[in-house]
């Protein structure tokens, strides 16, 4: 069940991404509607992670393309934020919040720009939808993990960005973290902002996104939750890999094989 | 004394140069060294110096000169021929980056010595001298060497202090920096230039066996410090300068001592102390924490025995002796008459010959302790399944850390009940 959308924010086409030769996401071609709030939603290891960096152009994908706004990332750059999983740094770093959530100011144009008034004001705002104002001074390893996770989050709408991806913001958080993050993702949905967040609890899965994307290496289905969110789909996506694609994937490690052909021009 | 004088008003216009130079070099490598900790690459630091050894014989072999810009060149190719290498072997082999790093380090160390004792052994006049480079020896220092590593060493910081934002962002989350577009590789190129650079012009007054301390010493010292990443920079800094100075010193003193060993002796020192008082993780600070802890569960210890005592017959304004608290509690006489003068000047009991009775506002902190007793054991009933006669011993610890607020959130959620799991009331003060 593959629900295709005009105008999408995103798009990907026939994206492969490998590790080690190995395809961790395998020819996903999807696209994502604006204004939406959607969870990707996968067993582990099933190339969530993998698929959001590919995304932000952390890693280069072996085949496929992705579009953003219709464009390419370097083209949108400035429009689009990244939330990391949490646990991808180290958090015994001597900056406190404050700090952190001005990283999301810095500008890759300008290296030498420093933080005006205007960008202030923005990180002192971030801060207050975060509700993090009583630690703004606050060394981040001194925070609790609900606490490290909403100064990610921060940061990213420190971009003032049109599209956010976030990697597992709930793993790790307390209920009232997790019940605070959705709400101000609700929020920021409502201002038009486009959510992808990656999330592998099933039981909420439904409550929080209109839209879901499920993968397992492959991609599952992708639709509006009252569509996809079905019994087949969700044992297709959690029954495990599928034996022929695993024993071949391990056949590409093993051979070096490339995933796809070089084209050669006809003729 | 007049040595010392000498030295330290800097009357000898010399001295006054050389210790310039070997402030600005200490620092540079202190500060750029920050970095190389946080980034966790102390190591490849020590890899890198040491992998600039045959640089600099290759270079004075093929130029037959000390000039230092020569040898500082020769330096750098090699150092950054080390560094690749190490990147190179961790990527493309099976062999790890610990394997690597000692690898490189002991082959390009191992060449470099082979060169030096061959030159050393050529009847070269030119290269006496060449063997400071192993453990430094900054008085001897020429008015040229002197310009040069200065003025690098400047260039150093200054680059250090323009690219500070970009640094600090591709050092704490390497990915989000590339997510928002910045030069990520660019970046840690420049990182690693910077790095093998102060590497290169620190062996003069370190040499190339210590220089790793250089590099790191003052940043692992700092960092006890700090939690603020401007803050640690400084600090490195002054602590670095600290060294540089004092090894100056000692090498202006006696001629024959090099300069390297002294500055990593008084580095070395200043990490000790840093280590044992830092306010941040320092021995002393925990130490002080760990007290802290005691007497704080002392205190509640004392008047919650005091509050059990009075739950008895209602009476909770009674006094008490010490024997009949001994008696309730096992505490030792020492403990409860250092305890019980603290808890006195704190105003919360008040003492009569060997026996205490509460104030008011002892009454009220003996009353809230019992509560929060009770009340954990009644949450650990309730949400761990456990029986009721084995929370006591939890709830015994946890009574002394629960927050006003998790007091409260407590209370909300059981419902303020009456009574904890062994049927003893749960004390509320009225205005609750």
């Amino acid at each position: 069940m593959i629900e295709h959308v005009e105008n999408p924010v995103l798009e990907l086409h026939n994206l492969t991404v490998t590790y080690d030769n190995k395809p961790a996401v395998w020819n996903l071609d999807y696209t994502l509607p604006a204004g939406k709030l959607i969870g990707v939603i996968g067993p582990n290891g099933s190339g969530k992670t993998t698929m959001m960096k590919a995304i932000m152009g952390l890693i280069k994908p072996s085949s496929g393309y992705i579009k953003l706004f219709g464009r390419d990332l370097a083209d949108v750059r400035d429009k689009v934020a990244y939330v990391p999983q949490r646990g991808s740094v180290d958090w015994d770093f001597p900056v406190n919040v404050y700090d952190t959530v001005t990283m999301g100011r810095f500008n890759r144009k300008n290296l030498f720009k420093r933080i005006n008034n205007k960008d202030k004001e923005i990180i002192s705002d971030a801060i207050k939808k975060v509700q993090l104002e009583a630690f703004a001074k606050r060394q981040i390893s001194q925070l609790s993990g609900g606490q490290q996770q909403r100064v990610f989050i921060a940061r990213a709408l420190a971009q003032e960005a049109d599209l956010y991806l976030l990697d597992e913001p709930f793993a790790g958080v307390d209920a009232a973290t997790e019940n605070a993050i959705i709400s101000l993702l609700k929020e920021m949905k409502q201002q038009g902002k486009t959510i992808v967040v990656v999330h592998h609890d099933l039981q909420t899965a439904s409550k929080y996104f209109d839209w879901l994307v499920l993968i397992n290496t492959r991609l599952i289905a992708s639709g509006k939750t009252e569509e996809v969110f079905q019994k087949e789909i969700l044992e297709k996506t959690y029954g495990g890999r599928l034996q022929i694609l695993t024993q071949v994937a391990e056949l590409l490690k093993q051979q070096g094989y490339p995933v796809r052909e070089k084209k050669r021009p006809k003729g | 004394m007049d040595l010392f004088t000498d030295f330290f008003l800097l009357k000898d216009p010399n001295v006054k140069w050389v210790v310039i130079a070997v402030v600005l070099m200490s620092s540079s490598s202190a500060v750029i060294g920050c970095f190389t900790f946080l980034r966790k690459r102390a190591l490849v630091g020590d890899a890198i110096s040491h992998a600039i050894l045959p640089g600099i014989c290759l270079s004075f072999l093929i130029t037959e000169s000390k000039n230092p810009f020569y040898l500082l060149v020769g330096a750098f190719i090699s150092g950054w021929i080390g560094l690749y290498l190490i990147d190179y072997i961790t990527r493309n082999t099976k062999i790890k980056t610990d394997a690597a790093l000692g690898l490189i380090l002991s082959v390009f160390y191992g060449i470099g010595i082979l060169l030096l004792t061959s030159i050393q052994n050529s009847g070269n006049a030119a290269q006496s001298g060449l063997d400071k480079y192993l453990f430094g020896n900054a008085a001897s220092m020429m008015p040229s060497d002197i310009k040069i590593f200065g003025v690098f060493s400047l260039v150093l910081l200054l680059l250090i202090f323009l690219f500070y934002d970009s640094f600090k962002l591709i050092t704490f989350d390497r990915n989000y920096a590339a997510a928002k577009g910045f030069p990520v590789k660019r970046l840690e190129f420049l990182i690693s230039i910077l790095t093998v650079f102060a590497i290169a012009v620190g062996i003069q007054a370190v040499g190339v066996v210590l220089m790793a301390a250089l590099l790191i010493t003052p940043a692992a010292a700092a960092r006890y410090w700090t939690n603020d990443l401007k803050i640690m920079l400084i600090l490195s800094a002054a602590f670095a300068t600290v060294a540089g100075i004092s090894g100056t010193f000692v090498s202006y003193t006696f001629p024959k001592m090099p300069t390297g060993p002294w500055i990593v002796m008084v580095l070395s020192l200043l990490a000790i102390f840093s280590i044992l008082l830092g306010k941040r993780k320092g021995i002393l600070a925990k130490w002080q924490k760990s007290r802290r802890v005691e007497t704080k569960m002392l205190h509640e210890n004392i008047l919650k025995c005091m509050y059990h005592l009075g739950e008895v017959n209602s009476n909770f304004l009674e006094l008490w002796s010490f024997a009949e608290m001994k008696d309730k509690r096992s505490l030792s006489s020492k403990q409860l008459n250092e305890g019980l003068k603290k808890l006195e000047k704190n105003g919360l009991v008040s003492i009569r010959g060997k026996a205490a009775r509460f104030t008011e506002k002892g009454l009220e902190e003996g009353r809230r302790v019992t509560k929060i007793h009770r009340l954990w054991e009644i949450y650990l009933t309730k949400h761990m399944q456990l029986p009721a006669d084995h929370v006591h011993d939890d709830a015994e610890a946890i009574e002394h850390l629960i927050t006003p607020e998790i007091e409260k959130e407590l209370e909300h959620q059981l419902e303020y009940p009456l009574i904890d799991p062994h049927d003893s009331p749960i004390p509320y003060n009225n205005k609750e």
